[in-house]
């Protein structure tokens, strides 16, 4: 289990870090907490690591208008003690728990995490659910891509040959009623998720959903938003039998991932309970009830 | 050796004297032993199930920089002679690389030796082999079969063992019986999966011709086996004992790995490291455990007293004989639990096929057995509608029938059943427990409660070799303890084997102490080398508190036995009129009196004063036979196996969401009997962790090759380990009868928890699914394919 031989550099900017990845068959490497086992077993065999951990202004969380910013080398663990996510982007607060655990957190970045694209990551999935926005550099342009348009497959991202994700755009509800549920099943707390499902509502003071989203992952190659059955809630109050026969047409459309960790059905069963779960848990949430 | 009635040391709370290194990160485990010029050893795997290795090439590994050597099969096994087997299958040979012939995927074909372990590994890449693949068989049934595929074509099939037993009158009693169940359950195939992996140091030194070996070895016999291996006369291999092992329950082994680092060092003259990364050991460490179908009938009263009981156990052992077969001997000596089961059938399997070769784990075969027994005792409940600890209590053996001889042969030493599992209900609140279980239900969740009530044999005889090999004559599975005070009056007790936690010095000490009435902490604990060392057979068989302890107890005592023989000779009176108290000798009734350092002097300086014919100095020597291993097998297959048999009764409550399939765990209750408690830190650790690992097998731990033979489980990635959060809070009810085999009572506890868990949580997933109307009966039981058939069932109600 050592890794096969790689050149490594550390860049000092942003941009010299995209002009060292636009060499062949460089990799990025932030937190390592992906990378560096799958080096140790030699699954991957990069010809050199560009470290970008170092790189001043890449890490921080700062709110920009209707937005929070988080720097792609943004520590999970920073995240996830910050106020700022807390309050302003409690979807986000709520999935960060679940994404490996405590030590794994320490050094695991945002950006890595959507960057590497598993299926079952916890981030990429929160932040497709909200809407939100990949900030991509190129070495000349800086470009924001949708992060539904950013995931497109298990491992596989929009992201060009040397060009770095830099940041994270977390939309912001202004709403005064919101409420998030996330919940995944996997075998252990750790564990890759075998589905996922993440929900953010608003209601108005009446209890009639006025905004609503919600997210399916690792049940699916890359996570996707039920952007049919949110507009089908929108205007409801939200009852169970509202959720439950909304998210069962929704789930029963999914494309859902092949593997040999468990049965396709068993990933939209897990689904579909999770989604309800997500959504009631959201619903309770925004209604005042403690979750 | 009547046990003193209240002991000073012995079932106090103790601190656990190894803990305070291992906390602070100061063990001292092989990878720590580094010797000047050492080189670093990497293996090629094979790529295929099975195949014909045409040719090996490797130019181009050798040509990489920091390369020493590369040496593959042939070469080696033109140097050392084949690794033993268990059983009397002289053409199922194994030698540590391959030869001629691949046998499972991932087993070694190469090693290749470089300066550090990172060059060894790029140059590992560069062994060019190339195959001709062979028909590969992975299921034991087909394995079984006359026309498979045989993985030795010179053994000729690939039945290893295949043995009926009939004990007792089988026939009579299924014939008399109204009622009979068949089922079967499969036990997956798992391991104990230690921390760190198997790791060994050879250095040859060829001036004093001596091979010394630092290895992470729990292995009986191990030193003779590798001078056996590498031909060499046994007194030219030294193994080093005061190495930390990190972890074991039965699979540090590692024979084949110090044979090839051995010939390796011979050869280049440079010590040599092997130490297995994550990969190397999952797939071919021998490090796995058994993968054994059971085919079940038991024959059984309307009142639920089960009369007999047929077990056929196939056990698939994968390529290479070891000592796996003997896993489905050990469990002779409790075929039936702790249950009055009047005769048996016992059908014993064992089979090669091409998945990694087999090796021991905790329990040596025992908790797979458990969790058959104790499905057949669910069963039977379920078959008249009668509650599961009903048809249990009705079942047991009760206390004053021990010893009770069991129709295998082997006479239990005590046990109390009746009484620990009345002081599990009390302290579970059964009825409570009960509707707890009803709301969890009414909630719309799956919930069950599981029972399991099994035995540890302990005591780790051997009688399971002469029973399954007719060659094999061994009737002595000895420990030895020697005893040391020094002329200042401090005590050194040794110990001849390594110890992968389990806490031997803290035993050694405690029992020590008590008998010389001395403190622990003041006795020093030292593991000689394998050359310095007593006769002994490692810590296997939950047997240690049995015999390293009964070894230091003896030790003691007749050290103590010394001391008295001395004073009475300075008193002038007979030995029976001194008492000896804390080290000091009194005269009863008279002035006499001598501290310990007066008796230490005399014994050190004063020859003058000892009585005559007796040695000088302060030693003493004890080599220990098992209690009770006294006879070999009779022709028909009785045999006393272990000594003692420790009890636990398990009662589990899990709730399962029917969508998720997730079992969680609400409740787990253990009630445990060990008899006396040497420390009760360590019986308590053994038993959570035996739990934890019990948990693991029940629901998560497989290693599974594909349908290729490919192995697919390679990392904890996907072997799947139970972490803190999956272990529910474990609460023990304590309970103590002692055994009357044994120096203080005490029976075995190495193996507890493990040895019931498995069955517990399958009872209460299948007590859970119950209404359903379904079973799973096959281990591990994981999320997906539960929810599977929950929802399958659902659909077709």
């Amino acid at each position: 289990m050592k890794p096969a031989p790689f050149d490594y550099v550390r860049p000092a900017s942003i941009d010299e870090a995209c002009a060292a990845l636009a060499v062949e068959e460089s990799v990025v490497i932030a937190g390592g907490q992906t990378l560096i086992p799958i080096l140790a077993m030699r699954l991957a065999r990069p010809a050199r690591l560009v470290d970008i951990a170092r790189i001043p202004g890449l890490a921080g969380i700062r709110e920009e208008g209707d937005a929070v910013v988080i720097g792609a080398t943004t520590r999970q663990v920073e995240a996830e003690r910050s106020a700022v996510i807390a309050a302003r982007v409690p979807l986000l607060a709520r999935a960060l728990p679940f994404v490996g655990h405590a030590p794994t957190r320490n050094r695991g970045t945002l950006g890595g995490s959507v960057a590497n694209a598993d299926p079952a990551a916890e981030i990429p999935l929160v932040l497709v659910t909200l809407g939100g926005v990949v900030v991509v550099h190129d070495g000349r342009t800086t470009q924001e891509i949708a992060a539904q348009e950013f995931v497109l497959g298990p491992m596989m991202t929009a992201l060009a040959t040397g060009a770095l994700v830099v940041g994270l755009r977390f939309p912001v509800w202004p709403d005064r009623r919101i409420g998030v549920g996330f919940h995944e099943v996997s075998t252990r707390a750790s564990d890759f998720a075998f589905a996922a499902a993440a929900a953010q509502i608003a209601l108005d003071a009446s209890g009639r959903c006025t905004k609503c989203t919600i997210g399916i992952g690792a049940a699916t190659p890359r996570p996707v938003r039920r952007d049919a059955l949110a507009t089908k809630l929108i205007g409801s109050t939200l009852d169970d039998t509202d959720i439950r026969a909304g998210v069962a047409d929704a789930v029963a459309e999914l494309e859902i991932m092949v593997d040999s960790h468990a049965s396709p059905d068993y990933r939209r069963r897990a689904a579909k309970a999770l989604a309800v779960r997500a959504l009631t848990d959201a619903r309770d949430a925004a209604r005042g009830v403690p979750v | 050796m009547s046990a003193p009635v209240h002991f000073k040391f012995v079932e106090t709370p103790r601190r656990v004297r190894e803990d305070r290194r291992f906390v602070a990160g100061r063990g001292r485990f092989v990878a720590d032993v580094r010797l000047p010029g050492m080189v670093h050893v990497a293996l090629v795997p094979s790529q295929h199930p099975a195949a014909r290795i045409i040719e090996i090439d490797a130019a181009a590994a050798l040509a990489m920089p920091g390369v020493h050597a590369v040496v593959a099969g042939a070469e080696l096994a033109a140097a050392v002679d084949p690794m033993m087997n268990g059983l009397d299958t002289p053409n199922v040979r194994r030698f540590p690389l391959a030869v001629g012939q691949v046998r499972y995927n991932g087993e070694w074909i190469a090693a290749v030796v470089a300066d550090s372990r990172a060059q060894a590994e790029d140059a590992a890449e560069l062994v060019e082999a190339s195959y001709e693949a062979l028909p590969f068989v992975l299921d034991a049934e087909a394995a079984l079969k006359p026309d498979s595929v045989p993985v030795h074509p010179d053994h000729g099939s690939n039945v290893l063992l295949d043995r009926t037993f009939v004990w007792g009158d089988v026939a009579q009693h299924f014939a008399q019986s109204p009622h009979q169940i068949a089922f079967r359950v499969t036990w997956g195939r798992n391991s104990t999966v230690p921390v760190e992996t198997f790791g060994v140091v050879v250095a040859w030194d060829p001036w004093n011709e001596i091979l010394d070996v630092w290895a992470s070895i729990q292995m009986p016999k191990y030193a003779d086996q590798i001078a056996r291996a590498l031909r060499l006369p046994a007194n030219a291999v030294r193994v080093h004992y005061d190495v930390d092992v990190g972890g074991s329950y039965g699979v540090k082994r590692g024979i084949k790995h110090t044979v090839l680092a051995g010939y390796l060092a011979r050869r280049l003259n440079r010590p040599v490291r092997l130490i297995e990364d994550r990969l190397e050991n999952m797939r071919a460490g021998d490090a796995h455990g058994p993968d054994r179908i059971f085919d079940v009938t038991v024959a059984f009263d309307s009142d639920g007293i089960i009369n007999s009981m047929k077990m056929r156990a196939l056990d698939n052992v994968g390529a290479y004989a070891g000592r796996a077969p003997f896993q489905l001997g050990k469990p002779v000596g409790a075929i039936v639990g702790p249950y009055r089961i009047k005769s048996v059938e016992y059908r014993a399997v064992s089979v090669t096929s091409n998945k990694a070769a087999q090796e021991a784990v905790r329990g040596f075969g025992q908790a797979p057995t458990n969790y058959a027994i104790e499905t057949a005792i669910d069963r039977v409940a379920a078959a008249l509608g009668l509650e599961r600890i009903e048809v249990r209590r009705r079942n047991f053996i009760r206390k004053d029938e021990f010893p009770y001889l069991i129709p295998s042969g082997t006479r239990y030493d005590s046990g109390d059943y009746h009484t620990v599992v009345d002081k599990v209900l009390a302290h579970v609140d059964w009825p409570a427990l009960q509707q707890q279980r009803e709301q969890l239900r009414a909630q719309g969740l799956l919930a069950g409660i599981g029972i399991s009530a099994c035995l540890e044999p302990s005591g780790g005889n051997s009688s399971f070799e002469p029973l399954l090999n007719p060659k094999n004559t061994t009737s002595t599975w000895m420990e030895s303890c020697r005893i040391n005070v020094d002329a200042l009056g401090y005590v050194t007790a040794t110990i001849h084997t390594t110890s992968s936690g389990q806490g031997h010095e803290t035993l050694a000490a405690t029992v020590i102490g008590e008998v010389l009435q001395i403190d622990p902490d003041r006795i020093r604990i030292v593991r000689p080398d394998s050359l310095a060392s007593l006769p002994g057979n490692s810590p296997v068989g939950s047997r240690m508190a049995i015999m390293l302890g009964g070894a230091a107890f003896h030790a003691a005592d007749k050290l103590k036995r010394k001391l008295i023989r001395i004073a009475a000779h300075q008193f002038g009176c007979a030995e029976a009129d001194v008492d000896y108290a804390t080290g000091g000798i009194k005269q009863r009734g008279g002035p006499g009196q001598l501290s310990w350092i007066d008796l230490v002097t005399i014994a050190h300086r004063n020859f003058h004063l000892l009585p005559a014919e007796m040695e000088p100095g302060l030693e003493t020597t004890h080599v220990m036979q098992v209690p009770t291993g006294e006879a070999l097998p009779t022709p028909d297959g009785r045999v006393q196996m272990y000594p003692c048999h420790s009890f636990e009764f398990h009662v589990v409550l899990v709730a399962i969401d029917p969508d998720l399939g997730k079992p969680e765990f609400r409740r787990y209750v253990i009630g445990h009997d060990c008899g006396t408690v040497i420390n009760p830190a360590i019986v308590k650790g053994m038993t959570l962790g035996g739990i934890a690992h019990g948990i693991g097998a029940a629901l998560l731990e497989e290693f599974v090759y594909d349908d290729q033979g490919q192995m697919i489980s390679q990392s904890f990635m996907d072997y799947v380990l139970p972490s803190a959060h999956e272990i529910p809070e474990v609460e023990i009810v304590h309970h103590c009868t002692p055994s009357p085999f044994t120096v203080l009572g005490q029976k075995g506890s190495g193996e507890s928890g493990y040895l019931g868990a498995p069955a517990a949580v399958a009872s209460a997933i299948n007590d859970a699914l119950a209404p359903l109307g379904i079973v799973m009966s096959k281990l591990p039981i994981r999320i997906p394919e539960l929810s599977d058939a929950i929802a399958a069932a659902r659909a077709s109600k």
